[in-house]
């Protein structure tokens, strides 16, 4: 089904931490309908992120994607800037998790399986076929985070202090050349 | 800086109360909280590091010791402890009171209830799907059992149970028969293959499901087994909406649950986030309050070091630095009294500046009268040591003008032995009792002869007792009324003399005329004799009468242009064959003078003939004449190596009758004196070694009119 024209993967060789985000692998794919992100992070909270989830607190991830093309004369062309936003909620009523994106929903009864399907990413349609000319090499990043504007109040100030409560993977950056 | 620092304050105070709203429910400002958070921080540390520079700034001050900067140190502790005092016991209170406020919000009971509030909504949401579970295991007992057609015998059993909604699937999931009491169906997804797996094991799965915007659902899904062996089992799904009003406690209890689990979680960050605004807002007032305090203790030491500026201004004698007064409180009073100070102090130095350049003018003038008085003058204290003496007093005496400063009159003969007669007069006279004031003419030998002084002295009875000595150099005057008194004896005693000269003359020739023819012959030659006597003498005494004449009157210059080297050699022409040789050594450069030549050849023949005398007898006899050129005019001297002028008439040579010759008038040189004064020039007469004498003579190249 998916005419793999053009493939870029690279795979990470950073070792997994213990707490926090790191991005394993990405890749773009090309098809039919345009680019699509493939990628998959080792997500890891940690103790006071679980325990603030269980005790009701709504998380906001967002995952971040940029095409840049390098420019000598002035910044970075940047064509492609989008960012996906998913949330983690917990009713204790029902002793549920709920990953939601948008309208989208899933529920889970176990913490891990949020986890694990938060961790993968698979076909996010991040560009029509016409957008990205290929015409000279391209730089794609991506990256996950924990959005701490969204926390309440008292944590966002927790999130200043420590990187427990502001878990984000670093810029993971591969270069696209069509030629 | 003060715009600065008000500035700073009225951010920070801004910043206080945006963080104070922000630490309160307010969702823009919880959202910017972070920057806020930064913002005030910055500020704080912006308003520190302001402090710190002042107090480097204070404390350089302190060091270089500048006028008020103890003041200004003393109010500024001062400012602070009165902020940092009240300030810190508010903060203190504050801190404490937010703490416990924020712990008493949590206690077990509140917790207690609401965990039970929320099991006890999770055991009613389990009781009813229990219940449904019921209904439903009869519903799938129903359905193995009934032969009908399957939907009919569904709908009449939901009917039956009084369930919402029942789906009978193929145990592949595939509908085979649908009954809702609303015709949309609840659930908009089926059985996901895991659960069909399930129920195909002979499980039940039973849920509790929340649908955005529809609420709570209970699902149960019971496998329902066909009596036949053909027939596979069918999978029976019902659906039972929770009652609404349940629904909405259990979400409330659960809400309440929720934020108060947040508030627990939240309990250490939320103490934390007040107490930093908290600290936030003390550290930005309490360094504005500092930074306020520093600012008005340096405006109120300032008029002091201006003061101080003044000061040494004042003391460096520049009274032009007036303070501007500013302030209408005691510093500008005393500002005011300090300027007026300033300007008296000013008019007093000047005042006091003028009356003594007006005295220095007085001294001035007093001693330029001093110093061109021609007199002598000299004062003395009244132990006789010499005060002053005027540059005429040194001349006179003929020593340097500091030769005697501040020496006793009683030493000077010691330091000068010429000065020996004056200072024994003058000592004898102030030390005779009874009389202030004397007179005494003296003679005073000084190195180029006598002179005759005329000494005045007088005691001084004034502030400061002392003496006066006066005195004049009064030689020429003495000489001018002596030349005087011989010009009127020689005019009288010519004209007498004269007269009966010519009877006398013209008798003894007419005797001789009339009595020659009568007389012997012997008698004859003695008659002639006789009157040839009487006749010669005659000529002689009209000879001589005449050379008074001419000394007594004062004979009219002819004066020209006279080349005095021609002069000299035309009267040396007639000299030539006297016997005596004269040389002359004639400068070449010598101007040419104004003078009347017939008087300059009577000098000359009147010199050269004393030198000729004065060679009589003399071996080797040599007379040397000489022009040249000095300083005051052309010199002319005559010189011989003959007997020289005897001792006792060398103060009065240029006298009438003086002489030394056998035969001579002594009119001579008196007459020579007389025309070189008339030429306003000076003439010198002194002896040489071993023997002779050496007449000088300098005139002016341009006789003064």
């Amino acid at each position: 089904m998916r005419a793999c024209a053009f493939a870029f993967t690279a795979l990470t060789l950073l070792p997994a931490h213990a707490e926090g985000i790191d991005v394993k692998s990405a890749a773009l794919v090309q098809d039919d309908d345009g680019w699509h992100l493939d990628a998959q992070f080792d997500v890891q909270f940690s103790p006071r992120l679980e325990e603030a989830v269980n005790r009701g607190v709504p998380l906001y991830f967002v995952v971040e994607f940029e095409l840049s093309r390098p420019r000598w004369y002035w910044f970075d062309e940047k064509p492609i800037q989008l960012t996906q936003t998913y949330r983690i909620t917990y009713t204790p009523l029902l002793r549920q998790y709920r990953l939601s994106m948008g309208s989208a929903y899933q529920n889970f009864t176990r913490f891990d399986e949020v986890t694990r399907v938060l961790s993968r990413i698979r076909d996010w349609h991040v560009a029509d076929k016409g957008a990205i000319k290929l015409d000279g090499p391209y730089q794609a990043s991506v990256r996950m985070r924990l959005d701490t504007a969204q926390l309440p109040k008292p944590f966002q100030l927790n999130a200043i202090a420590s990187k427990d409560w502001a878990p984000a993977s670093e810029w993971y950056r591969w270069s696209i050349d069509n030629r | 800086m003060r715009a600065l620092i008000f500035l700073c304050v009225v951010t920070g105070a801004a910043l206080v109360y945006l963080m104070s709203e922000a630490s309160s429910n307010n969702a823009f400002f919880a959202q910017n909280y972070k920057l806020l958070f930064y913002l005030g921080l910055g500020l704080a540390m912006g308003l520190g590091s302001l402090i710190v520079y002042q107090l480097l700034l204070l404390r350089r001050k302190l060091r270089e010791r500048v006028f008020g900067s103890k003041l200004t140190l003393r109010l500024m502790v001062v400012f602070a402890l009165m902020a940092l005092i009240p300030g810190g016991l508010v903060y203190a209170i504050s801190f404490q009171f937010l703490q416990q406020s924020i712990e008493s919000w949590f206690n077990v009971r509140v917790d207690e209830s609401l965990n039970r509030g929320i099991s006890l909504g999770q055991r009613v949401l389990q009781n009813s799907l229990k219940e449904l579970n019921e209904k439903a295991e009869a519903m799938a007992q129903s359905l193995a059992s009934s032969t009908g057609s399957e939907a009919a015998t569904l709908n009449r059993l939901r009917e039956q149970h009084s369930i919402e909604e029942a789906t009978l699937l193929t145990s592949r999931g595939r509908i085979v028969a649908q009954s809702g009491s609303e015709p949309v169906a609840l659930l908009p997804d089926l059985p996901s293959p895991i659960v069909m797996r399930q129920v195909r094991a002979q499980q039940s799965v039973r849920s509790i499901e929340s649908i955005p915007d529809r609420g709570l659902f209970l699902r149960v899904i019971v496998p329902v087994n066909k009596l036949s062996i053909t027939d596979d089992i069918r999978v029976l799904q019902v659906l039972q909406r929770v009652p609404s009003a349940i629904a909405k406690d259990a979400e409330m209890v659960e809400a309440g649950y929720k934020d108060y689990q947040q508030l627990l979680l939240a309990r250490v960050d939320l103490k934390r986030i007040f107490g930093l605004t908290l600290t936030l807002a003390m550290l930005v007032t309490l360094f504005s309050a500092l930074a306020l305090a520093f600012l008005l203790s340096e405006k109120l030491s300032a008029p002091l070091s201006a003061l101080a500026e003044s000061t040494r201004a004042i003391a460096k004698g520049d009274y032009s630095k007036l303070n501007p007064v500013k302030s209408r409180d005691e510093f500008g009073v005393l500002t005011q009294s300090f300027n007026t100070m300033t300007r008296q102090i000013a008019e007093a130095t000047d005042a006091m500046e003028r009356n003594q350049r007006q005295l220095e003018n007085a001294k001035a003038y007093l001693e330029s009268i001093l110093s061109n008085l021609t007199s002598g003058v000299l004062t003395l204290d009244e132990r006789l040591a010499v005060r002053t003496m005027n540059a005429a007093a040194a001349q006179i005496l003929g020593v340097a003008e500091q030769a005697f400063h501040a020496m006793k009159l009683a030493e000077w003969p010691r330091a000068e032995p010429a000065v020996a007669p004056f200072a024994e007069v003058a000592l004898n006279r102030f030390n005779t009792p009874g009389k202030d004031e004397w007179e005494e003419q003296l003679e005073y030998r000084r190195s180029d002869g006598q002179r005759t002084l005329l000494v005045r002295g007088s005691r001084l009875d004034t502030s400061e007792p002392g003496y006066v000595l006066v005195f004049d150099d009064i030689t020429h005057l003495i000489q001018a009324q002596r030349d005087a008194a011989w010009g009127e004896v020689a005019r009288r005693l010519a004209h007498e003399i004269k007269n009966p000269l010519t009877p006398i003359q013209l008798s003894a020739e007419r005797l001789q005329h009339k009595l020659t023819p009568k007389l012997p012959e012997a008698d004859a030659e003695m008659l002639k004799r006789a009157t040839g006597t009487i006749v010669s003498h005659v000529a002689a005494l009209k000879g001589m009468v005449d050379d008074f004449t001419q000394y007594a009157h004062a004979s009219r210059m002819n004066a020209r242009a006279v080349a005095l080297n021609d002069l000299v050699k035309e009267v040396l022409v007639l000299y030539e064959s006297m016997g005596v040789a004269i040389e002359a050594r004639l400068a070449d450069n010598l101007p040419l003078i104004h003078a009347d030549p017939g008087m300059l050849r009577q000098v000359l023949h009147n010199l050269f003939q004393n030198a000729i005398d004065a060679l009589t007898g003399v071996d080797n006899p040599r007379i040397l004449v000489s022009t040249t050129l000095g300083t005051g005019g052309v010199l002319i001297t005559v010189r011989d190596n003959g007997t020289g002028i005897a001792e006792g008439v060398m103060g009065r040579i240029f006298e009438p009758y003086v002489t030394t010759k056998p035969k001579g008038t002594g009119l001579g040189l008196a007459i020579v004196k007389k025309i070189v004064d008339e030429h306003h020039g000076r003439i010198l007469v002194e002896n040489v070694k071993p023997h002779g004498a050496n007449v000088s003579i300098v005139l002016p190249l341009r006789a003064a009119a």
